[in-house]
C-alpha cells in the first residue's frame, strides 16, 4: 500500500507541484487547494490507467476516488 | 400542485433580485453549496450585515471599489448583493490570478477593500497588498499572520452576523456604475468592462424572458460567478426567486450529475469544452433515465462545433431543451439565443437577437451586408457596456455611432438567423491565404476522431503562417495521419494542418474556455 501511496504522491508532486510537496498531505483535496484541475485529473486518471495498468470508468471519475492521496490510494486497492 | 410565479420586472438596481425574493419567498432555500442550504432571508440579513459594516466600518461610500476574489459560494453572493446595496462597485477578479497578474488590477481598480475566502488568503498574501491602498480585507477564518502589513484583515465570522437587519437605504440611480468584470482576453492586458445596475437588470430581463425563468427552476452552476455567464445564472434565478445549486466539482463529472438527480435540478449551463467533456468524460449516457426534471441545457461562451451538438441532442433526454446562446462580457452576458424547437434546423446559427437586443452585420465602413455575406457582428442595447475601465483607448476602438463591435465575424440568413464564422483577431495568412481557423477546428470534430480541439498559427517564415492542430483525441490509438486523411476529405489542402500535437486535455480557464495562451506554450515548447 504504501509503495501505491508513494508512486501516486511522486506523481501529483512532480506534475501539479513543481515538485515541492509543502503542504500536501494525504487528504488534502487536489480541487479545493487548487492542486488539480479539470485537465489534471485527466492526467491522473492517464497515469493510473497506465502505471496500475487499470481502466477508470466514467462512473468512478468523482471526488471520492481521486480527489486526494489517501482517496487514490484507497481506490487503487480496490481496483487492483 | 405547485403554481409557477413570475416576479413582475420591477427591480431597478441588481440587489433588489435578492431583496424583492427574501420578501416574496423569505424561507425558500435560495442557494444549495455541499452542506450549506441558504434561504433568501438569511441571504439577505447577511447581506445588509456586510452593506452596514462596509459603510459604517470602513467608510465605504457609492463608486468606491470593492473586490471580491473567492470561488462560487455563500460568501460569494452574499458578498455581491451586499457590497451592490452600498452603492459601491463590485469587482469579481478571476480566481486564476497569480500575484504577478493580480497586482496591475488592484493598482487599476483601486479597491478600498477586498474581500476573499481561505483559499485565496495565501494568493493576497504573496501579493503583498501593500501599494495599493486597501484599507482592508474581509476573509472567512483568516489564517495567516497579517500583523506585519499595513493593512487590517477581519474575520467574516465576527463582521457577519445572522441576527435580522434592515434593507441599506441608499439613494442609487440605476445608470451608476455597478461592477466592473475583468476579460481575460485571448491577447494584451485584461480589461475592465464597466457595467451599470441598467445594463444588468435588463439583460437578466431579457434572459428570464426567453428562458421562461420562473421560482420553480433550479440551476445547476458549475460555471464561476466572476464569469459573466456564471453571473447571469446566479442573477436570472434571484430574479425569479428559483434556486442554485452551486458544485465546483466540475472535474468529476459524475459528481455533479449525482447531484443534479438528488437536488432534481431544471437547468443546466455549460461552455462548448462544459458540453465535450459530459460527451466523453462523463456516465451522462447512464444518467439520461434519471434526470426526468432536467428542462433545459444551455450553452454560450464560445463557438460549439456541429459534431458535439448533434451528439448532445442525441444523449439528453427527449423532453431537455437545448438553447444555443451568444454573448459576451460587454453585453452584460448575452445577445443572441436559438429559439430550442430549432435545433435541428438551425443547428449551426446563434438564434436570433434576445429581447431588447440589437444586433447587425457590418462591413468594414459601418454599412450593413446583405444577408448571406459576412462581416462583423455590431450589437446595440440597454445591456451594452459603458466601456473599459481607465482604458479610453480601448474603448473607442470597440464602441462607436454604429454600437459594440463585438470582433466577431458572422451573417445573417434569409430568415434573419445569425451564425459566427471565428474572430475578426485569429483570421491568419497561410500562403496567401486567409484562413479561419474554426472552419478547421470544425472538420477535425466531423472525423469524430476528436474530443476537443484547437487551432493556431505559428509564424513562418515561407508561409506566413504555419497551421497546427492541438488535439485531444477520442482514442489512444489514433494516429495524425488517421485525422489528417479524413480532414483531407473535407478541407482543401491549404487548409491542412501541418501538425497534429495530441494533448489528454486542452489547456482551460475556470471558465471552461479554452486557454489559447496555454496551447500556444504547448505548440511553442
Amino acid at each position: 500500500m504504501s509503495e501505491i501511496k508513494d508512486k501516486v504522491r511522486a506523481f501529483v508532486v512532480e506534475n501539479f507541484m513543481f515538485g515541492k510537496d509543502e503542504g500536501l498531505e494525504d487528504d488534502t483535496s487536489f480541487l479545493e487547494n487548487g492542486i488539480i484541475d479539470s485537465t489534471g485529473i485527466l492526467e491522473l486518471v492517464n497515469f493510473l490507467d497506465e502505471e496500475f495498468s487499470i481502466s477508470v470508468e466514467d462512473e468512478e471519475l468523482i471526488p471520492e476516488n481521486l480527489d486526494s492521496i489517501k482517496n487514490v490510494t484507497s481506490y487503487l486497492q480496490k481496483k487492483l | 400542485m405547485n403554481t409557477k410565479i413570475t416576479i413582475s420586472e420591477n427591480h431597478t438596481l441588481i440587489h433588489h433580485f435578492l431583496e424583492q425574493s427574501a420578501g416574496f419567498f423569505p424561507d425558500k432555500t435560495a442557494l444549495i453549496h455541499e452542506d450549506v442550504r441558504a434561504t433568501y432571508a438569511q441571504i439577505n440579513i447577511q447581506a445588509n450585515h456586510l452593506a452596514n459594516w462596509l459603510i459604517m466600518d470602513q467608510g465605504i461610500k457609492k463608486g468606491d471599489r470593492v473586490a471580491l476574489i473567492m470561488e462560487n459560494c455563500l460568501e460569494y453572493v452574499v458578498s455581491y448583493y451586499g457590497v451592490l446595496k452600498t452603492g459601491a462597485v463590485i469587482s469579481p477578479l478571476s480566481s486564476e490570478l497569480k500575484p504577478d497578474s493580480l497586482r496591475p488590477l488592484l493598482k487599476e481598480l483601486e479597491p478600498k477593500v477586498v474581500i476573499s475566502s481561505p483559499g485565496f488568503e495565501r494568493l493576497l498574501y504573496a501579493t503583498d497588498v501593500t501599494p495599493f491602498n486597501i484599507k482592508a480585507v474581509l476573509i472567512k477564518k483568516p489564517k495567516l499572520k497579517w500583523s506585519s502589513m499595513p493593512v487590517e484583515v477581519f474575520s467574516w465570522e465576527e463582521q457577519i452576523k445572522n441576527d435580522e437587519f434592515p434593507n441599506a437605504d441608499i439613494s442609487i440611480d440605476e445608470s451608476e456604475l455597478a461592477s466592473i468584470i475583468y476579460t481575460s482576453g485571448s491577447t494584451g492586458k485584461p480589461k475592465g468592462v464597466m457595467l451599470t445596475h441598467k445594463n444588468i437588470i435588463s439583460n437578466t430581463h431579457s434572459i428570464c424572458r426567453y428562458l421562461h425563468l420562473n421560482d420553480q427552476d433550479i440551476q445547476m452552476a458549475v460555471l464561476p460567478f466572476f464569469y459573466v455567464m456564471g453571473k447571469s445564472l446566479l442573477n436570472t434565478h434571484f430574479a425569479v426567486g428559483g434556486t442554485v445549486v452551486l458544485n465546483n466539482k466540475f472535474a468529476y463529472p459524475a459528481y455533479v450529475l449525482k447531484q443534479m438527480v438528488d437536488e432534481q435540478v431544471t437547468g443546466f449551463s455549460g461552455v462548448p469544452s462544459t458540453y465535450a467533456y459530459l460527451l466523453h468524460r462523463s456516465p451522462l449516457a447512464s444518467y439520461r433515465d434519471k434526470l426526468g426534471s432536467l428542462q433545459y441545457c444551455s450553452q454560450a461562451g464560445g463557438h460549439m462545433s456541429r459534431q458535439i451538438k448533434e451528439e448532445l441532442r442525441k444523449i439528453l433526454p427527449e423532453h431537455t431543451k437545448i438553447y444555443i446562446m451568444y454573448g459576451a462580457t460587454e453585453a452584460s452576458a448575452r445577445l443572441t439565443c436559438l429559439d430550442p424547437d430549432l435545433y435541428n434546423d438551425k443547428i449551426d446559427s446563434i438564434g436570433k437577437p434576445i429581447p431588447d437586443v440589437t444586433l447587425r452585420v457590418l462591413d468594414e465602413k459601418g454599412k450593413e451586408v446583405p444577408s448571406g455575406q459576412a462581416g462583423e457582428l455590431v450589437a446595440g442595447g440597454p445591456n451594452i457596456m459603458q466601456g473599459y475601465w481607465k482604458d479610453k483607448y480601448a474603448t473607442a476602438k470597440i464602441l462607436d455611432q454604429y454600437g459594440y463591435h463585438t470582433g466577431d465575424l458572422g451573417y445573417q440568413d434569409q430568415e434573419g438567423y445569425f451564425y459566427l464564422k471565428g474572430r475578426k483577431d485569429n483570421l491568419l495568412k497561410v500562403g496567401g491565404h486567409r484562413i479561419n481557423p474554426q472552419e478547421i477546428e470544425d472538420a477535425l470534430m466531423e472525423t469524430e476522431l476528436v474530443v476537443e480541439n484547437t487551432v493556431m498559427g505559428i509564424p513562418d517564415e515561407l508561409l506566413g503562417h504555419k497551421l497546427i492542430a492541438v488535439v485531444t483525441p477520442k482514442n489512444k490509438n489514433c494516429s495524425q495521419n488517421q485525422i489528417l486523411e479524413q480532414c483531407n476529405n473535407m478541407l482543401p489542402r491549404y487548409k491542412l494542418p501541418g501538425e497534429v500535437i495530441f494533448v489528454k486535455s486542452l489547456p482551460k480557464h475556470t471558465s471552461g474556455k479554452i486557454n489559447r495562451s496555454k496551447c500556444l506554450e504547448l505548440i511553442t515548447q
